[in-house]
């Protein structure tokens, strides 16, 4: 029963598709909560993004022996090699420096700043030696003498960024995939046997010659860095992406061949379906760990980890969407008007599935942010030097005297969570047809 | 039903496959060598000939032993300048330099030559006897060969090559040795020279047959053989065990707790939709929800565990008491250890459960029969509790199915926090010590009981709901 209905409405909603949007911006913005949670997340990335402003021991603009300065942004030019520091201000201890007048950031420290005077955890409310309350430590420091609010700041950079990076590429694929089993479900994708041939070998000899000649390139190019690994991978990528087309071209020829013309049917469905279900029993957190583990502790290989697991659930919405989208009688009338396929799924199908996905993504993003706290936290697969929240928090567990260690990023990584799951929430209500009234 | 069944079994054969591979591929991706975990090796440069003959057979005897000795995989699918004997060679990190150099050079007659070569050179210079006058030299010599082991780069090899000369020059008493020296660096420059780097872009395919490790471990695993533990040499399933029960006791311990909790909570929050008590209680349990179970874990134990502040409960641990203490000392001991990790564990699935119950009960009260209920002046209590709550159970009850793996292997983190020996700990511990035995078995472990759950879950489905039937499938 429901599910006639349903499709009644979505035949409805896809009439137009404009006015589906509209609707449901409307029935997002009648949820207040998740508005709010909306602009947090907004205030989220503006501290993510202007967190060097927010939380730096370089002054904004500085008069200094006579001059003016901007320290802060030049520091930016020097780091991409556009300028030098001027004389005066080489190697300098910006704290200690006689300026005629200055502006700091508001919190005038950044994360790897030592302070040794306020060194052994100094609490927030407590007895602080510092020159003035303007180098008040606001959150306290933790043994070494970080400042902890800073640390927070710019940790907000790494949470959002591995939220941001792991969910486009989980995006990437569980759209792909999904789409592809949803519309061709297991009788529609037909390809000629001469086809399917030439894209099993070249695809063989596509692997080999991206990945296992260019092994060691690869292995040598992520011991360096992750831009010259990015920049190898991408060289192999190109060999792939070129000897598949070579394929495809091929295969034309093979049309010739009255044998390698005929088409078959391709379960592309079970395939897909069957990845899915492989990847729904392996654990992932113990999974991402045994790999993390093995390769050098980067925050990307995180990311990309989280990314590469994360898919299914984006991917059985989409293919579960498409399944019920491909019966609907617009995708029969654009088959009848004889556009390609290709141009029915991506410009038809597609962008009508796509409202589930996004109550995935958001809940995606929030659950990804929370495996890279565990995993900072348990001390796994993020650089010792990176400080993160789920590093900050693990730095009580030595020193549990100290609650502001833990309170603080804890509540960092809960307030985010929560944030993305409520706007989850608030999307799967927007979306959800039986709430319209 | 039972075509069904076997049919869904029969699809647990590729996923349990695909997932042993997986798993087996970062395996031999690992860095490090489980041999000389095994060996407990204390790197010694320095020993005379017949130590180091006698740490070589060890480790031969226990590479054999795990089945190293053997090919990888079935077949293997690489570029012409690999080997298909490489595996013959001990050393891991012998085989990764020396894969690297046929990599590099194309030509693996040669670089198994320069191999051997520098290997008898190598024998010659420990069997060499110390005396005063040479002793400095043949440290000297001995470094520089074993890291003539670990470099596939020519600039280096050639240092090395350099500062053999200086001290094969130098000191006359070994310069007598300096035979095998000059046979290494020929084969090393006949390496050189008669370089092929064109075979790196030949594929080649190699067949081994069954003698290989998978073949060997997944054989064993299937029969019960989970192997022995790198680290402390005991079985593998005899640490599982020890590890299971404390994760299965807490586990199930914080299921019952959630589940009788929950079910109320979820009931009430559904009923009273719109209402400020559910609106108390539904943001309630959202929070509870997203709240990290770590960061509670560690407040908890800043708080409460000495510290600075409260000290009401134990921190870590099971407590220590002697095994031949009364059984009530112990069992008052544990539970009082135990109550944290199972406050934590308990309110992460009663917040998850409960919504889900919510969400359930929503469906159920919203359908019609519900409404006859009503109209047929049923009491509200009955109307809830009877024809709604039956109902709404079904998901709730499968849901178990989907949760029981995770109960099984457990959470990393509480278990690290509060040092319980559970599934969580150990398989951290395996991780991060690159335990493979152990951590093959875990994740094999969790997957079938994945598929197992996700089978149940469906078959129960069917069994409690009679409008879902398998046979009518397609």
């Amino acid at each position: 029963m429901s599910e006639v209905t349903d499709i009644e409405k979505k035949q409805q909603l896809a009439a137009s598709d404009q006015s589906f949007w509209a609707n449901v911006k409307k029935q997002f913005k009648k949820n207040r909560v998740a508005v709010f949670a909306l602009k947090f997340i907004v205030l989220l990335v503006a501290i993510a993004i202007f967190a060097d402003f927010f939380a730096n021991d370089k002054p904004l603009i500085a008069k200094y022996k006579g001059n003016t300065y901007f320290p802060l942004l030049r520091s930016y030019a020097v780091d991409l090699g556009l300028a030098e520091w001027q004389y005066d201000l080489q190697n300098v201890e910006w704290k200690n420096l006689e300026y005629d007048w200055v502006v700091f950031p508001l919190i005038p420290y950044v994360p790897k700043n030592i302070d040794s005077d306020n060194a052994q955890s100094v609490s927030p409310f407590g007895e602080q030696s510092i020159k003035s309350t303007r180098w008040r430590h606001w959150l306290g420091t933790d043994e070494l003498g970080h400042d902890v609010l800073s640390g927070m700041i710019h940790g907000t950079r790494i949470a959002l960024f591995v939220g941001l990076v792991s969910m486009s590429i989980a995006s990437l694929i569980g759209i792909l995939l999904g789409s592809i089993a949803g519309y061709f479900g297991d009788d529609r994708l037909r390809i000629s046997r001469g086809r399917l041939i030439l894209n099993v070998v070249f695809f063989m000899a596509a692997l080999f010659y991206g990945f296992g000649s260019r092994s060691y390139i690869l292995s040598d190019a992520i011991a360096i860095s992750f831009g010259k690994f990015f920049w190898e991978f991408l060289i192999s990528m190109i060999i792939i992406i070129a000897t598949m087309f070579t394929a495809n071209f091929l295969a034309r020829i093979t049309k010739l061949v009255p044998f390698l013309a005929v088409k078959i049917k391709i379960p592309i469905d079970i395939v897909i379906s069957r990845l899915i279900e492989i990847m729904v029993s392996i654990p992932t957190l113990f999974l991402i760990i045994s790999v993390v583990a093995i390769a050098k502790p980067s925050i990307f290989i995180v990311m990309i980890i989280i990314g590469l697991t994360g898919w299914t659930g984006i991917a059985r919405f989409i293919r579960a969407e498409l399944l019920k989208v491909r019966n609907l009688e617009f995708i029969e009338a654009a088959n009848a008007l004889g556009y390609s396929e290709k141009r029915i799924v991506f410009k038809h199908a597609i962008p009508n599935a796509l409202s589930p996905v996004l109550i995935a993504i958001a809940f995606g993003i929030a659950s990804a942010i929370l495996t890279e706290a565990t995993l900072s936290f348990l001390g796994i697969g993020v650089p010792a030097e990176s400080l993160t929240w789920g590093s900050l928090l693990s730095a009580s567990r030595q020193n549990t005297g100290a609650w502001w260690l833990a309170v603080f990023p804890g509540l960092a990584i809960f307030v985010t969570v929560t944030v993305y799951n409520l706007v989850g929430e608030g999307l799967t209500d927007a979306l959800d047809p039986r709430q319209k009234k | 039903m039972f075509k069904y069944i076997f049919k869904r079994l029969l699809i647990f054969i590729p996923t349990l496959f695909a997932i042993s591979l997986l798993t087996f591929v970062i395996s031999l991706n690992a860095p490090g060598d489980p041999v000389d975990t095994m060996l407990n090796k204390n790197a010694g440069g320095e020993g005379q000939a017949s130590q180091k003959l006698a740490t070589e057979k060890a480790y031969n005897d226990i590479r054999h032993q795990l089945g190293f000795d053997l090919p990888v995989f079935y077949f293997s699918f690489t570029n012409a300048s690999c080997t298909d004997t490489l595996h013959r060679v001990p050393k891991k990190n012998h085989r990764d330099v020396l894969q690297r150099l046929a990599f590099q050079y194309g030509n693996w007659s040669d670089v198994a030559n320069y191999y051997m070569q520098t290997k008898s050179f190598e024998n010659t210079i420990y069997a060499l006897p110390k005396t005063e006058t040479n002793a400095t030299a043949l440290i000297k010599v001995r470094d520089y060969v074993s890291s003539l082991y670990d470099t596939y780069d020519n600039a280096r090899i050639k240092t090395i090559f350099s500062n053999l000369d200086f001290v094969f020059n130098e000191n006359p008493e070994i310069r007598t040795n300096i035979g095998f020296y000059i046979a290494t660096k020929e084969a090393y420059n006949n390496m050189w020279v008669n370089s092929s780097p064109y075979t790196r872009y030949v594929p080649t395919v190699h067949w081994y047959g069954f003698e290989n490790q998978y073949h060997r471990w997944i054989s064993h695993f299937l029969v019960g053989d989970f192997g022995i533990s790198y680290q402390d040499k005991r079985p593998v399933s005899s640490v599982i065990w020890d590890a299971v029960r404390w994760t299965l006791l807490l586990s199930l311990m914080s299921m019952i707790l959630a589940y009788i909790l929950a079910i109320p909570l979820g009931v009430l929050s559904a009923v009273k939709k719109g209402k400020r008590s559910e609106r108390v209680i539904t943001t309630f349990l959202f929070m509870l929800y997203s709240l990290p179970n770590f960061w509670i874990a560690t407040m908890l134990i800043v708080f409460f565990c000495g510290g600075d502040y409260y000290d009401v409960f134990p921190a870590f641990g099971l407590g220590n008491l002697p095994d031949d203490a009364p059984f009530f000392d112990r069992f008052w001991e544990t539970s009082f250890h135990l109550v944290l990790p199972l406050f934590c564990l308990t309110y992460a699935s009663l917040a998850f459960i409960s919504r889900q119950m919510r969400g359930a009960m929503l469906n159920v009260i919203g359908q019609d029969y519900i409404r006859t209920a009503r109209a047929k002046g049923l009491d509200e209590k009955d109307v809830v509790w009877k024809h709604a709550l039956r109902n709404s159970l079904l998901p709730i009850i499968t849901l178990f199915a989907s949760i029981f793996p995770l109960a099984i292997s457990g959470s990393f983190a509480i278990e690290q926090i509060f040092s319980i020996p559970g599934m969580g700990k150990i398989s951290l511990e395996a991780l991060i010590s690159r335990n493979y035995p152990i951590v093959f078995t875990v994740m094999m472990f969790t997957a079938i009981l994945t598929l197992v759950g996700n089978l149940v879950a469906d078959i129960l489905y069917a069994a409690i709901d009679p409008r879902i039937s398998f046979s009518s499938k397609k």
